[in-house]
């Protein structure tokens, strides 16, 4: 138990010093302290900006007391699953975090506080710009310094369990079909309709 | 008896074709056509390319793979390989302005129905169809050289081809700008990208109908009534056809029209994401950098018309197949460069002088172009045309669809691939004004004359079909060079009214 926790300790020392020293903050770096859960369960669908989704996050209380002391924000994401990464290059994972493009979607940002034990809660809508794809959530913990120092998912380290699917809104509306199949329809009939004029206008000049 | 001859604005020559460009004149009927012609082809490219900027927006929206995308990409620019051949005949049988009007409100129902496709399959149709209307494009360059002499037919192709071509530039600032305007009104993104492609579809309509209603398609009128008057004899498809695909000259400018052109429309598709990945940059800076090198079209392209126009004068129809070559050349090398440099200021500096080669090539292959057949003409420029749509699908193919390549790696590769296929220029010859390394035949009937009466039956000739071809024939001996001012004004023109 002690061992595991120098062990911690120093990895948190090691990535604090990753930090410092290239400015460039690595996934890997990060040690995993949060525990996180969010409503859907595997395999469930929801509808963006209908259906709720209910998240919770909290400090893993198994772990040594001052491990939170550097963390002042925490902020929960919606990110893709494998699946939905595949062949799609903008939303890839990489080490960097300024560069990974796991996690788009904010639900919600928290203030940490160390002295309140208790497991967080948050309930929201799925928002209507989210695309249909697989997700899982992700909490981020920053420190002042609005740099991540840990972080908690609700799937495990491969990324294969507890997934959930969002369906997104299709963006079209009946006003919209309606439209564009008048002005379509428009553009055809004006064709036709300046042939037949060319025509019995050329007819009208023969006759002369 | 004979109507007295009609007084036109610009001074014209025996065919009534002018022989001055007057950029900020709009009189009917050369220089109208002019402007109705390039901003009717600017909403076409305007309309093809609306969707690269929103990419980001439609591929979260339909769920599309990167496959779906870059396959869309390729079906947009494919659709217009066999229209552009179909154009010119059309423009051949029919005339530029009906032709081009029809074409653009056949192809306006794609884009308005952009707004409601709902998958990759869906996408990459509408994309397709809307693709059709770059054979805007040949009608252009047809509707230019039957409005334009020999000496100023390279400007005025130049500058028509490369205004319409800064549509494939601004639509990267366009589209994004009216999509933030729908969104900030409070409309949620997956409905205001659908909202917005009615800009560039309303836009398109209303340029067929100024096309329809103030267009003319020769300076001394429409085809239909020419062709009643019996001053345009009614020419047979499958001969304008075949004198057109018979003709060598043509495929090579194809060819070579791949490697200019097709280079273009490829970059156009690759270039931001190839700057957002390497440099890491934002999506709004790669699309301002990806806008700038079609924006060079501003100038690049009509400066290459200028360009073979100031070659002809002294060097004729060798001056602008040489000027051809090596500028096109030229592009290659800077392609070449641009796979290899490292940084992003040495890059964008290399894009630029790229694009204005690439894009200079292509205004000098429309000077070449209006020689090649009278007869045929539209057939010729929809080969060339066509050709250039090919390159672009052939480019994307083999150097940008899958991981084959590094982007960098397929950008140099395509330099390499620009420098072979331009050297089949060396191979075009014309009787009667030689090629790249031979001089003019010295056989009496090296004639222009001979070159474009060989394009008529002798039954044809009979009947007088043949005769604008003659007179095409005498104005275009100003393509031997040597400051040889060949163009036959007409006789009884006192003074013609300028404007």
């Amino acid at each position: 138990m002690a061992a595991r926790g120098i062990l911690l300790a120093s990895l948190l020392l090691f990535s604090c010093l990753a930090v410092t020293c290239y400015g460039i903050v690595l996934f890997s770096s990060l040690p995993s302290t949060l525990v996180v859960t969010a409503s859907p369960k595997q395999g469930q669908v929801l509808k963006a900006g209908e259906d709720k989704i209910t998240v919770t996050w909290g400090l893993n209380q198994s772990l040594p007391a001052g491990v939170d002391s550097t963390y002042k924000t925490i902020k929960l994401n919606l990110c893709y699953a494998p699946i939905s990464q595949v062949d799609r290059r903008w939303r890839n994972t990489v080490e960097n975090l300024a560069k990974d493009k796991t996690c788009q979607f904010l639900i919600v940002s928290r203030p940490y506080d160390g002295s309140n034990k208790a497991v967080q809660s948050f309930e929201g809508t799925v928002e209507r710009d989210v695309p249909t794809a697989t997700y899982f959530v992700r909490a981020y913990a920053y420190n002042s310094d609005n740099v991540e120092v840990a972080y908690g998912q609700t799937t495990d380290s491969h990324k294969t369990t507890d997934l959930f699917q969002v369906q997104a809104i299709s963006g079209r509306h009946v006003s919209l079909d309606i439209a564009s199949a008048c002005f379509s329809a428009f553009s055809i009939v004006s064709l036709i309709g300046f042939f037949v004029v060319e025509k019995r206008r050329g007819k009208q000049s023969q006759q002369k | 008896m004979e109507s007295p001859p009609p007084k036109f604005a610009l001074p014209v020559d025996s065919e009534h074709k002018a022989t001055e460009f007057r950029l900020f004149s709009v009189a009917a009927p050369h220089m109208r056509a002019f402007h109705l012609s390039w901003v009717s082809f600017f909403a076409c490219f305007v309309s093809s390319f609306a969707a690269a900027p929103l990419v980001p927006i439609i591929r979260d929206n339909l769920n599309l793979t990167s496959t779906d995308i870059g396959n869309a990409g390729i079906a947009s620019v494919s659709g217009a390989v066999f229209a552009r051949v179909a154009m010119g005949s059309a423009c051949d049988l029919f005339g530029p302005r009906l032709a081009s009007a029809s074409l653009i409100l056949l192809t306006a129902p794609a884009v308005f129905c952009s707004s409601i496709s709902s998958s990759p399959t869906s996408f990459l149709l509408v994309r397709f169809f809307t693709g059709f209307s770059l054979a805007t494009f040949v009608s252009t360059q047809f509707w230019m050289s039957s409005m334009f002499s020999a000496p100023v037919v390279g400007t005025a192709n130049g500058v028509a081809g490369g205004w319409g071509n800064l549509g494939g530039g601004a639509t990267q600032l366009i589209m994004p700008l009216v999509f933030g305007v729908i969104r900030d009104i409070g409309v949620v993104k997956f409905t205001a990208w659908r909202i917005a492609f009615f800009i560039p579809a309303l836009f398109q309509t209303l340029s067929a109908f100024a096309v329809l209603i103030f267009g003319q398609d020769m300076p001394d009128g429409n085809f239909h009534g020419l062709k009643k008057s019996g001053e345009k004899a009614k020419d047979k498809f499958s001969w304008v056809f075949y004198y057109g695909f018979t003709n060598y000259r043509g495929w090579i400018l194809a060819l070579t029209y791949g490697y200019c052109f097709g280079v273009e429309l490829a970059v156009d598709n690759i270039i931001a994401e190839y700057f957002y990945d390497r440099f890491n940059l934002n999506l709004s800076t790669a699309g301002i950098i990806a806008a700038s090198f079609g924006l060079a079209n501003l100038f690049s392209r009509p400066g290459g018309g200028i360009l073979s126009d100031i070659v002809a004068k002294r060097f004729g129809m060798r001056g602008r197949l040489w000027t051809l070559w090596a500028v096109q050349t030229l592009g290659g090398v800077f392609c070449i460069i641009l796979g290899q440099v490292g940084s992003l200021s040495g890059s964008i500096i290399v894009m630029i002088a790229f694009s204005v080669f690439v894009q200079a090539a292509c205004g000098l292959t429309f000077g070449v172009v209006p020689f090649v057949s009278r007869r045929s003409l539209g057939v010729v420029s929809g080969m060339t045309g066509g050709g250039g749509n090919v390159g672009a699908v052939v480019t994307q193919l083999i150097f940008f669809r899958g991981s084959k390549y590094s982007k960098q790696t397929g950008i140099t590769l395509m330099g390499i691939m620009i420098i072979c296929c331009t050297l089949p220029l060396f191979l075009i010859y014309f009787p009667q004004w030689g090629g790249m390394f031979c001089g003019p035949s010295k056989k009496a009937n090296a004639t222009e004359e001979e070159y474009y009466l060989s394009e008529w039956k002798s039954n044809e000739k009979e009947k007088g079909f043949h005769l604008a071809s003659l007179k095409f024939s005498e104005n275009s001996v100003s393509e031997r060079g040597g400051k040889v001012d060949s163009v036959t004004r007409p006789s009884d023109e006192t003074s013609p009214a300028h404007v």
